[in-house]
């Protein structure tokens, strides 16, 4: 560099810099015009990534599939003995089908269709130019969508909405690590903290220092006041491996969640939440433990059989308020 | 750099933008993601002369600075890319010619791309950004390397083109 460029080349720097400097300053204070210029882009974005989504969609879960190879084939092996070993169960579980289907319509009928859904297909990720974890929706403020709305995915939480435009939002997954939920352990009911790690575990703080968790607990959100940002009870993953730490008070865990978030297609907003917290998860389907009990004959003392007393705890309670009385029981 | 060439490479680069975040982010690539508007701007930046690559580099980064997706304070990847740009600048007689040697030309890219994710990294925590587990953002930076070095031979030839279609006289 001779000295004349040399030295407009420094005062260059120092301009380009000061100028980043100064916009990340305005970005920090929290000035609109920086948040306002990235909704520009994003409202101008959106039909771009709604026509090309559905060129590129093929393509994109051809990439999705060749780099999950080596876990489907796992998955299918396990699948397959799966399946063989639940029709061999069927057979021997036919007796009592038809009574498991109706108790499981009654649980869903209390459990599912609580939260309105509004249906959304992910027409972007923004993965690649940034460490944060987001996907972007087709549906906007027109579709009823606003900030801080839970999004769930067929299996469980997904994130929640971070920015909205009028015909597409953007999702801050629950993989980023900024993102934080309530949950609560679905066994014990003990509260926690889940976190983001960047990538496809997440962490698991318990609140409760007298709380335990176990390897395969469920947990759900916990909720938050008036449903905003996470509505009560949506499963979002299952605990893998327990920390235990002396230096720590409370226990941690690794988490896996329910929803593949690499593979999303499709997903819900929820727009609107039940009025009270369901008292069980909506997904996946709970399945219930059925009791079989035999009516008593009108002499046991003639058989020598001892008939236990009808169990309510044995039945899912599919509301607080729900006695024992109207538990259901099969009779045989 | 004419204003016309500041006009025609941010459209350019604005360009590129669209494609990246409506297709090319899409793609589930193995190992991480392939960040190909991080490579075209490397590129761009080292294509240049002094001044060129620093402006080059405050304009590229802007430009990802709109993009809605980003968690990052706006102006950081404008900061980043001209300190990149300024790298490029100082070593410019160092750095090889992309017809005289194109192998450097792209490993050059790729190092760039990572260098460029790693500094944001480094920025960005000393604004008190969370970025998550250390080791899963050396494999983002480290992985979009990789892939520009697939992807930059596909690439640069185009971008050569386009290059060399927008200067003016004086500047060829």
């Amino acid at each position: 560099m001779t000295k004349g460029t040399g030295s407009r080349s420094r005062l260059l720097l120092i301009v380009l810099v000061v100028t980043a400097l100064f916009f990340i300053t305005l970005d920090l204070r929290g000035v609109s015009l920086t948040s306002g210029s990235r909704s520009i882009t994003q409202t101008l974005l959106a039909p771009v990534q709604k026509s090309v989504s559905a060129v590129f969609a093929p393509v994109g879960r051809f990439f999705s599939d060749v780099a999950n190879f080596g876990s489907i084939t796992s998955q299918l092996n396990q699948l397959k003995s799966e399946n063989s070993s639940l029709k061999s169960q069927l057979i021997v579980n036919s007796d009592i089908k038809a009574e498991s289907r109706q108790l499981r319509s009654v649980l869903d009928l209390a459990g599912r269709g609580s939260y309105r859904v509004v249906p959304a297909r992910v027409i972007g990720r923004g993965t690649s130019s940034s460490f944060s974890q987001t996907i972007t929706l087709d549906v906007g403020s027109s579709s009823g969508i606003k900030r801080n709305m839970s999004v769930i995915s067929d299996h469980g939480l997904v994130g929640l909405v971070k920015n909205v435009t009028r015909s597409s939002s953007i999702v801050l997954l629950m993989s980023d690590p900024t993102f934080k939920v309530g949950v609560k352990i679905a066994r014990s009911q003990s509260v926690g903290v889940l976190s983001g790690q960047g990538d496809d575990t997440y962490s698991l703080v318990l609140l409760d220092p007298a709380g335990i968790i176990h390897v395969g607990d469920y947990l759900v959100t916990n909720g938050s006041e008036m449903n905003r940002p996470f509505v009560p009870g949506v499963p979002t993953g299952l605990v893998t491996s327990v920390v235990n730490s002396a230096v720590s008070l409370t226990q941690t865990a690794t988490v896996k969640s329910f929803s593949n978030l690499n593979a999303l297609g499709v997903v819900g907003v929820v727009v609107a939440a039940p009025m009270m917290a369901p008292s069980v998860p909506i997904l996946p389907t709970p399945i219930p433990t059925v009791t079989v009990l035999v009516t008593p004959s009108p002499d046991p003392s003639m058989t020598g059989i001892q008939f236990p007393a009808p169990n309510p705890s044995t039945f899912p309670s599919p509301s607080p308020s729900h006695s024992p009385s109207t538990s259901p029981s099969f009779k045989k | 750099m004419s204003p016309t060439r500041i006009f025609s490479t941010v459209l350019f680069l604005f360009l590129v933008f669209a494609v990246q975040e409506s297709a090319i982010s899409i793609i589930h690539f193995p190992i991480t993601g392939f960040s190909l508007y991080v490579a075209v701007a490397i590129s761009l930046i080292a294509s240049e002369d002094h001044n060129g690559s620093l402006v080059m580099g405050f304009l590229s980064g802007i430009v990802l600075d709109l993009s809605p997706t980003s968690n990052s304070a706006f102006g950081q990847w404008a900061l980043v890319f001209t300190v990149i740009g300024y790298i490029f600048a100082v070593n410019k007689e160092s750095i090889a010619d992309l017809t005289s040697s194109p192998i450097t030309f792209v490993i050059l890219v790729a190092i760039g791309t990572s260098a460029a994710f790693l500094l944001d990294l480094g920025i960005g925590a000393l604004l008190g950004e969370e970025n998550g587990s250390m080791n899963h953002n050396l494999v983002v930076s480290f992985g979009n390397g990789f892939w520009s070095i697939i992807f930059a031979p596909f690439f640069l030839p185009g971008l050569r083109f386009a290059r060399r279609f927008s200067l003016t006289s004086k500047e060829r």
